[in-house]
């Protein structure tokens, strides 16, 4: 604490007198530092370190309790001849885009109904909220009978159409469009709410504009509507990329099985092992530390060329 | 009065005080329990709750005993606690499917024959107890219960399609696998929509657990190519192209439902198995009986404890682990949480003897006890959930989408030997 007096000095130098050079810059500021300190502190030990350590740990061979063993590049190299990390990463692409393309149609078409007049519509965004704060757990224990082969709800509806039934949670597309499917379920409410603020943002001048000029609702949806809405819809898209290529829960309830089989498999021929699921399986059901670091690693890359892609595209709108 | 910026100041002090505060604590993290405390580390369902207050009275005049049920994933946590050396328990549960990557590690606990557990050892049952020593001999883990593989079955169903439906009939005619298949056969085209079999995995896992040997040997090297995997899997597949499995998903709301309509009238299972049959199917209550596993004995799952080495008073502890284990707490922890006891003395014990209305009356002791003691002794390595699990995957696509079982069986063994080679497995 003796920098206090310092600091004071400054402000002794009554407002209208040059700056003085400041030599303590940083020094001289302590007490904003000081009150962002919590979060950083907080990142270094639990978000930091632990970064830091996983890289270490991927260059190793640990079991998670005895002494670690020196592994070079090794099980990056494994890494990269690893078919089914590859496989993993197809899966949670697959599964993303069946998710998020339906989910981004059906959150705007219920964001153009909220923001049209109707009664009760705080009931409403409250309503489609809901999905997205209730725990995925359940939810996906709820999903798995409702995508059972004999008794679901799913396949009922099939059969009251006149189709055949579909062995959902065996079949490796089944698994694909039931995952993807709950995860629309949760979040189209979510970006509903997103839309909406967007929605109420655009200046309604524009649509008694357009509505002089003798625009229909279409036209004005797809003229007016949609290349304003852009940035929304380009950061909706960016977080349902993030949600998306962290899926792991939503296959591993919907899919454990019975106590012979892991809980991280999948499924059959794998078709819901996602990235993280198989990080998962390899650290905690083999006891591979060091080979699940250097997956968590090759996770990571993953993700930062999709960031890349994400900013790529909003860059594009910045110039135009 | 505070004015705001001596408000903000003592603000961030306080804050200050709390982050070098909370370092400076964090270098006295004691490493395991701290005064009169001994910590117990189990899982719901791992030991009986009953036992386990019953100990905490018993042993209070010496120690406080901390009993503390962990949920979730339970290795990982103490593992965390193992390596981080905080707050490590004084006593820990072991899980049976995690013990072989306990044992490399024996270091980390306390060697129990220095407490003098051997006097204890004729009192368990010999393969169980031999699970729990590690390779340069040090005892870990000390017995709690097994889990001896029974055939459950429905006899009004069997007795419909023709099949002998009394308990000893059925473990006398329906004994090997052959004789099991061909009843598969017999009740598939009797009963309408019946399978025996749920899914591949039921014949394939018991089959592997009915050997020796399972998938990497003492000596490092992966043994998952030989005879007694390749006839669990011959003997899955053969399974599958006689058309004994369901479509069902083992486990889901699908299942129960089939087993209540009497579609799935069969069920190859650990004895903690008949718990999960009262809860999930609970109106199947009187309809099921118990007989031997067709192709004989087997085991799956059962849990140990262990004293770690933070433990402070290893011989207290292992006093209590004793006593909570003998003979007669285990019949407790049959009756309260359908633990299979390890000590045979108590399969001749009142309660475990008791008829069980949920199997018609039935002494399931006289199937399970027998089973028990003739379980065969295999050598589980830490390698083999890592090595094991591409034979399951490629076995359950043959069961499930109908993949060709040679080419199944040659990725499997393809991915088994780039596995071995990363872990270091000799092929």
């Amino acid at each position: 604490m003796a920098t206090a007096p310092a600091v004071d000095k400054p402000r002794a130098t009554a407002p209208g007198t040059p700056a003085a050079p400041r030599k303590k810059g940083i020094l001289s500021h302590w007490r904003l530092y000081a009150a962002i300190s919590p979060f950083y502190l907080l990142f270094l030990c639990f978000g930091l370190i632990p970064v830091g350590f996983s890289l270490y740990l991927s260059f190793h061979r640990w079991d998670g309790l005895g002494a670690m063993e020196f592994a070079g590049l090794s099980q990056y190299k494994y890494l990269i001849g690893d078919s089914d990390f590859w496989s993993s990463i197809g899966n949670t692409i697959v599964i993303w885009a069946l998710a998020t393309v339906p989910m981004i149609a059906l959150a705007m078409v219920t964001a153009v109904m909220l923001n049209s007049a109707v009664r009760f519509k705080n009931v409403y965004r409250f309503a489609y909220f809901l999905p997205n704060v209730t725990s995925v757990v359940a939810v996906a224990i709820i999903f798995g009978s409702v995508f059972s082969t004999n008794f679901g709800l799913m396949n009922a509806l099939l059969q009251a159409l006149g189709l055949d039934q579909v062995a959902w949670l065996n079949t490796p597309w089944g698994i694909k469009v039931a995952i993807a499917s709950l995860m629309t379920w949760q979040w189209t409410g979510y970006n509903a709410i997103i839309f909406l603020a967007g929605l109420q943002t655009i200046p309604g001048d524009l649509y008694e504009a357009a509505r002089m000029d003798g625009a229909g609702p279409v036209q004005t949806f797809f003229r007016i509507t949609l290349p304003l809405m852009r940035p929304v819809l380009l950061f909706v898209l960016v977080i349902s990329t993030v949600t998306g290529l962290q899926s792991f829960t939503e296959p591993q309830v919907l899919l454990q099985t019975t106590s012979n089989d892991s809980t991280f498999a999948g499924g059959p021929d794998h078709a819901g092992r996602t990235m993280v699921l198989y990080f998962f399986q390899q650290t905690f059901d083999n006891n591979d530390f060091g080979y699940g670091a250097a997956v968590a690693w090759g996770i990571f890359l993953v993700v930062v060329l999709f960031s890349i892609i994400n900013w790529r595209l909003v860059q594009r709108r910045d110039e135009a | 009065m505070l004015s705001r910026r001596g408000l903000l100041r003592s603000g961030l002090a306080g804050t200050a005080a709390t982050a070098l505060g909370g370092l400076a604590s964090g270098c006295a993290v004691p490493t395991g329990s701290t005064g009169r405390d001994m910590v117990l580390w189990y899982w719901n369902g791992g030991l009986s709750p009953k036992a386990v207050d019953a100990a905490k009275a018993r042993f209070d005049s010496e120690v406080s005993l901390k009993a503390l049920q962990i949920g979730g994933y339970y290795r990982s946590k103490l593992i965390t606690t193992m390596t981080g050396r905080a707050h490590v328990p004084d006593i820990a549960g072991l899980k049976g499917e995690d013990m072989a990557s306990y044992l490399p590690n024996s270091a980390q606990f306390v060697d129990l024959r220095t407490l003098g557990a051997e006097k204890f050892k004729s009192r368990y049952l010999d393969w169980k107890w031999q699970q729990g020593v590690a390779d340069d001999g040090t005892l870990i883990g000390f017995p709690i219960d097994i889990g001896p593989v029974v055939h459950f079955y429905q006899p009004a169903v069997f007795e419909k399609a023709g099949l002998p439906y009394e308990p000893a009939d059925v473990s006398r005619e329906l004994g090997t696998w052959e004789q099991f298949f061909a009843a598969g056969e017999q009740l598939k085209k009797r009963v309408r929509g019946a399978y025996l079999l749920v899914d591949i995995l039921s014949v394939y896992e018991n089959s592997v657990n009915q050997g020796t040997k399972r998938y990497v040997d003492r000596d490092k090297h992966f043994i998952g190519d030989q005879e007694h995997v390749r006839t669990a899997w011959d003997r899955a597949v053969e399974a599958r192209r006689r058309g004994l499995l369901s479509s069902i998903v083992n486990g889901t709301p699908d299942a129960n439902a089939a087993v209540e309509k009497g579609q799935l009238p069969s069920q190859l299972g650990a004895a903690w198995a008949a718990g999960d049959l009262k809860v999930n199917v609970p109106k199947t209550k009187g309809k099921w009986r118990v007989a031997n596993c067709p192709g004989g004995p087997a085991n799956n799952g059962g849990s140990f404890l262990a004293v770690t080495k933070a433990c402070r008073e290893p011989e207290r502890a292992f006093e209590i682990m004793t006593w909570l284990l003998n003979p007669a707490n285990q019949v407790q922890g049959f009756v309260d949480s359908g633990l299979f006891p390890s000590t045979p003395a108590s399969y001749d014990m009142g309660q475990l003897r008791a008829p069980d209305a949920f199997f018609g009356g039935q002494i399931t002791m006289d199937v399970m006890g027998p089973t028990a003691e003739r379980i065969p002794v295999a050598y589980n390595s830490p390698y083999d959930v890592a090595l094991g699990q591409p034979i399951k995957d490629e076995i359950k696509n043959v069961g499930v989408l109908g993949k060709d079982p040679k080419k199944a069986w040659n990725e499997a063994m393809s991915k088994c030997r780039r596995i071995a080679d990363h872990l270091g497995v000799s092929v």
